[in-house]
């Protein structure tokens, strides 16, 4: 099962996307995904419900987030209420390593993404802050990299042992789908996107030359 | 959200600050619309009945101020992007009026620090009053770490 | 294949590709003609000096080339709304692509949106958007 983990909708102060036209496009366009996980930044859309459109167009939707840290931006996959009470998901200026330590104690999973980006990427920082403590995903392909952004995430990601996760990073409709995520593992909901997350059961793939 | 930031929402969003006429000059947006690749008449010629301005034109239209009197300099602003909203055709040949003001406020993160964005509208009407356009101007300004 | 009519309008199809003039020279005739005149635009040279790769071609005129390539398309739309997000710069005398592509389209009120991209020759997205207009 083929899922983009890190997309954007109209949510997001720089997405110009509707969910429902990532829907059609997908279907349209036979991206080889079954669903997206809408990643608003700096935010937990609690209130958005995506039941309807995902049983229309027969696709996986889930919500997640993306936040920011000194080490770049990090996406939060299984956001509870609680989360977002035990931490500023608006704050710029959270630390990584609390960010992972306190997502993982309320049953989340955090993982850099576009860690070879300079600036909001994580190796961006590691030489002056050095490795931060409890990464064990890192987002290796990610459909808005530039140069050889994703090769640094690779390299890196080996390196240190990281498993990798990819995502399209898409911010308008038709740039959905170019990087993705499969699971050995059928995924229906948030828990058991986290699940297959801590066991370590996917890969990352790249479909920038086909999408 | 930071303190300041909201602080500055609280006493800046959605009060005009800048108003200015502008007179719209038949041969620039000719130019401004060949320079962008328009190849129809009613950007390119003042005599065909529908002349009119490309619809982008007015957001190289620069009020006043860009900023309220008084808004901190986080930085040196870029542009980090640009909306036009259109209701009504921008006719060469007049004067309109843009009243400007500040529509948004947010931050993001940078290397060496906050990156602060502001979006400030423009609101463009003609002289009778009829609201013909917005332009979104979004600037962003990298803050020196302290 | 010019389009004349809403009803000929097709979910997700592709905008003919649009390429640009990203010259120095127009990137310059543009920035003087706004009021821009700054070197940034019009020098390669001093534009380094001032730690960018090389003259930029203003951002609004990336987000005219975005319209122009609409009209085109469909000489009779009418552009409601255009949102561009300049996530790079665009270096003047650089080959550039200008593509478009139909992600909405609402029949009643006879809007089709659209997804815009300015790449350049690597196919990195510089400036992005979308746009709603209005077909007859």
């Amino acid at each position: 099962m083929l899922l983009d983990l890190h997309t954007h909708s109209i949510k997001s102060d720089d997405g110009r996307a509707k969910v429902e036209n990532y829907c059609q496009w997908i279907k349209a366009k036979n991206i080889p995904i079954d669903g997206f996980v809408l990643t608003e930044h700096r935010q937990f859309d609690a209130e958005s419900g995506y039941s309807d459109l995902a049983e229309k167009f027969g696709l996986t939707i889930l919500k997640a987030s993306e936040v920011e840290t000194e080490y770049g931006h990090v996406l939060v996959y299984g956001v509870t209420e609680a989360l977002t009470q035990a931490f500023d998901f608006a704050s710029i200026k959270l630390s990584l390593e609390m960010v992972l330590e306190v997502s993982e104690a309320h049953g989340a999973v955090a993982v850099p993404c576009h860690p070879g980006r300079p600036r909001v990427g994580m190796f961006a920082h590691t030489e002056e802050l050095g490795i931060p403590k409890g990464v064990k995903i890192v987002e290796i392909y990610n459909g808005g990299s530039r140069d050889k952004e994703d090769q640094i995430a690779i390299d890196n990601a080996q390196a240190l042992g990281y498993l990798g996760i990819g995502g399209s990073d898409s911010h308008i409709v038709s740039h959905i789908g170019r990087c993705a995520t499969r699971f050995d593992e059928k995924i229906e909901n948030i828990d058991d996107l986290v699940t297959a997350l801590k066991t370590g059961k996917f890969e990352a793939v790249t479909l920038k030359e086909s999408v | 959200m930071d303190q300041d930031i909201e602080t500055l929402r609280d006493e800046y969003l959605n009060q005009d600050f800048d108003e200015k006429s502008f007179d719209i000059d038949p041969d620039t947006t000719i130019e401004y619309a060949r320079l962008c690749g328009e190849t129809a008449n009613r950007f390119l010629d003042k005599n065909d009945p529908d002349f009119q301005a490309s619809p982008t034109f007015i957001a190289s239209l620069s009020g006043g101020r860009s900023l309220p009197k008084g808004f901190p300099r986080f930085g040196i602003g870029m542009d980090a992007g640009k909306g036009v909203e259109c209701f009504s055709p921008i006719k060469p040949g007049q004067a309109i009026l843009g009243r400007t003001h500040l529509h948004d406020i947010y931050t993001k993160t940078g290397r060496s620090g906050r990156m602060v964005f502001t979006v400030s509208r423009i609101e463009f009407f003609d002289q009778a009053g009829t609201h013909l356009a917005n332009a979104d101007s979004r600037i962003v300004m990298r803050e020196k770490a302290k | 294949m010019s389009i004349s009519s809403i009803s000929e309008v097709e979910f997700g199809v592709d905008l003919p590709v649009f390429e640009p003039d990203t010259s120095l020279e127009t990137a310059s005739k543009f920035a003087t003609l706004v009021g821009w005149g700054g070197a940034r635009f019009t020098d390669h040279e001093a534009a380094r000096k001032e730690g960018l790769p090389g003259a930029m071609v203003p951002g609004i005129l990336s987000q005219g080339y975005l319209v122009a390539m609409i009209h085109n398309w469909a000489p009779s739309a009418e552009v409601k709304s255009i949102d561009t997000v300049f996530r790079a710069a665009v270096i003047a005398d650089e080959k550039h692509q200008i593509t478009g592509v139909v992600t909405d389209i609402n029949e009643d009120d006879k809007l089709v949106e659209i997804d815009i991209t300015v790449a350049n020759e690597k196919g990195e997205t510089r400036v992005f958007g979308t746009a709603s207009v209005q077909i007859p």
